[in-house]
């Protein structure tokens, strides 16, 4: 049963069929687990606070830093140099009081992930290394955790949400065996334009909040790829890899 | 034989008059692989982190078919 502060306070999306007071309790039994405290994380969290998920963990290891603030709208000046977790929970906290906000100041690794996210219904990727992202998918994908995978470059985007055994899982369409060579050419910062993952961390919240809602259609079987020069998007089919190292065995 | 290319995420600069999602018709002959149709775009390897053809993950070997549809990605990692 909502509050009356509850009903005002989500009073413009109750009056959608698609959500109804129902629909709001469902966001509040919410347990959505943020992994990344940077752009893509910092708007998928703001938005899912701010439509009512229940509760958010947000995983980070690093302290705020003058490069963050041109895309990391959870932190700002005043908290260069806290931890992006004790930033992002004073930034949630604020915005909605009515939610639980977790926060993991550690590295997410094959040691703590599985424990970690077996806490959570949904998980979203918000990180910014390979390594982690395939440690994530793996743990996903054995818990059968739905993931909302996002990434960015520049101006570019991409965003897909993984239902283990029913959809490719990140390893399908970006095998570890074939980055690896790729990877270690790369060297110094990602540049990344400021809107880049804002559009694409809204968006993730978005397939969340489908997920949790069950309405509208997850992106499961479809990439979305984003291009800020254009304003375009591009609706990429993606399918599992059969006998993928990651999710080969599951049905 | 006819395929078609699509490249993202910066790699339409390679190619005189792509654009981002739009399909690039190409004819290629039989036992074109992926990899030869990268030289043949002038597309250096190493600037692709992804190669998809109909939706799958496909390594530079992947001899392609009538009708495929290749997507090309570089590396869009950032968060």
């Amino acid at each position: 049963m909502l509050t009356e502060k509850q009903r005002a306070r989500y009073e413009r999306q109750i009056i959608l069929d698609e959500i109804g007071e129902e629909g709001q309790q469902r966001l509040a039994s919410g347990k959505v687990l943020v992994i990344g405290a940077g752009g893509l994380g910092s708007v998928s969290a703001l938005y899912m606070a701010a439509g009512g998920v229940g509760t958010i963990g947000i995983v980070d290891d690093q302290v705020v830093e003058l490069s963050n603030l041109q895309r990391q709208i959870l932190h700002n000046t005043d908290r260069i140099g806290t931890l992006k977790t004790t930033s992002a929970k004073l930034t949630l906290s604020a915005l909605n009081p009515d939610i639980s906000i977790n926060t993991y100041n550690v590295r997410l690794d094959e040691e703590n992930a599985t424990q970690i996210i077996s806490g959570y219904d949904i998980v979203v990727s918000a990180l910014d290394n390979q390594e982690t992202r395939y440690v994530v998918n793996s743990a996903c994908v054995s818990l059968r955790k739905p993931l909302v995978e996002g990434a960015v470059r520049g101006f570019s985007g991409l965003l897909m949400t993984i239902l283990p055994g029913k959809g490719p899982c990140y390893c399908c369409i970006f095998p570890k065996s074939s980055c690896d060579s790729y990877l270690t050419g790369l060297i110094g910062p990602i540049p990344v334009f400021t809107t880049t993952p804002g559009i694409i961390g809204i968006l993730q919240a978005q397939e969340v909040f489908k997920l949790l809602l069950k309405t509208g259609t997850p992106l499961v079987k479809e990439m979305l790829v984003y291009d800020g020069l254009t304003s375009s998007f591009y609706h990429q089919e993606v399918k599992r890899m059969p006998g993928c190292s990651c999710c080969g065995l599951l049905n | 034989m006819d395929v078609e290319v699509r490249v993202f995420g910066g790699l339409e600069s390679l190619i005189p008059g792509a654009r981002f999602g739009q399909g690039i018709p190409l004819e290629v002959q039989e036992g074109c692989s992926v990899g030869l149709l990268l030289n043949r775009l002038a597309i250096p390897r190493e600037k692709v982190f992804t190669m998809l053809v109909n939706g799958c993950h496909v390594t530079a070997d992947a001899i392609l078919k009538e009708g495929d549809r290749i997507s090309l990605f570089p590396a869009i990692g950032g968060g």
